[in-house]
């Protein structure tokens, strides 16, 4: 099963593009009220997209965030 | 007596400019062949003049959340809207141009979503969600200019795990052949999606496919071996990247036992690209 906060937090970057200005600008603030892991907090700051994926990040959610998403 | 007229199963991302970018010209090349040979069948779809058109497609986290995704959803309502997402991602992008609602066939969709409670299919329902690539570049591929006809779209997931059986999927497709037979309507049916590509979901490992599995699969539909496909497990499906054949799954419940002619096959690398047809009058 996916790790369902990080896919939420993922979800939200590629529907709401307020939330993904506010993460660009400063991601730790944002994910301040998340419940998420060290390792997967850290994975979103860097924007580490392959660890986010090993993490339970869906892939589809990965490649397809506006401006973030990579393959 | 209702019956099948037409049925087909094809790639879903139909787009030259994705492929020439990510995979370079023989990408491109590839896929352009592949939207001839569509067309061509959409050609044949359309002059065996359709009352409903039923599209089995998945969802990639377009339309469904993680709020809730449902193993099978059969959209209901009147008309259904073209996905619009600011920024999208380039093949969703390449719909801009096409037109923003379709007609639904809502009798047809009703006896589905109704007949399969009855029948011990919980399939969910949708009178809201909208369509993207996986949907609408097929759709309007196969119909060009001239109108599609009235849709019912229908929903596996194939990404969210866990996923529906390929079995359970193949069992839907039949009741979708009952619904069809016991109404008045003559019906078009197509799967989209596939082949492989994106094993394992991994984001490390995208841009390679698994062209020994694909080859067995063709060769599995040619020969219409049903029982073979539906023996699938979801770990080979997940491990080779055949997530997709799960849509592939449903029409061939519809359409047992004929067996695929396969109009397309390629391999690309990135994914393997096909088109196929059913026998059905």
């Amino acid at each position: 099963m996916s790790r369902y906060d990080v896919n939420v937090i993922l979800y939200k970057l590629k529907k709401d593009a307020a939330f993904r200005t506010r993460f660009q600008a400063s991601p730790q603030t944002v994910l301040a009220e998340a419940d998420l892991s060290d390792e997967e907090r850290e994975a979103f700051v860097r924007w580490d997209t392959r660890r986010l994926n090993e993490l339970g990040g869906s892939l589809h959610l990965l490649v397809s965030i506006p401006h973030l998403g990579g393959h | 007596m209702g019956k099948i007229v037409y049925a087909a199963a094809m790639s879903h991302v139909l787009a030259p400019d994705y492929y020439g970018k990510n995979v370079g010209p023989h990408g491109r090349k590839m896929v352009e062949e592949l939207i001839d040979v569509v067309r061509e069948m959409g050609r044949t779809m359309l002059a065996a003049r359709p009352d409903a058109l039923v599209v089995i497609a998945d969802d990639h986290l377009n339309v469904f959340s993680f709020d809730a995704v449902p193993a099978m959803c059969v959209r209901i309502g009147r008309f259904v809207e073209r996905m619009v997402q600011a920024d999208a991602i380039e093949f969703d992008r390449a719909l801009d141009g096409l037109p923003e609602r379709y007609p639904l066939h809502e009798d047809l969709a009703n006896r589905i979503l109704e007949r399969g409670l009855e029948d011990g299919f919980d399939f969910a329902a949708s009178w809201s969600a909208p369509l993207d690539h996986a949907f609408l570049s097929p759709v309007s591929t196969l119909c060009g200019d001239r109108p599609a006809p009235p849709l019912v779209p229908f929903w596996v997931n194939c990404f969210v795990a866990p996923l529906p059986m390929a079995r359970r999927c193949f069992a839907a497709g039949r009741h979708i052949a009952r619904v069809v037979a016991e109404g008045p309507w003559d019906v078009a049916v197509i799967a989209t999606g596939g082949l492989s590509h994106f094993p394992e979901l991994s984001l490390a490992r995208v841009g390679t496919s698994d062209p020994a599995f694909d080859r067995r699969i063709v060769r599995l539909l040619e020969a219409g071996d049903h029982e073979g496909l539906c023996a699938l497990t979801t770990k080979e499906l997940h491990e080779s990247g055949s997530h997709e054949l799960l849509n592939w799954m449903v029409l061939l419940g519809a359409v047992s036992p004929a067996a695929a002619k396969v109009r397309f096959f390629g391999e690309m690398g990135r994914i393997d690209l096909a088109a196929m047809e059913w026998s059905v009058r």
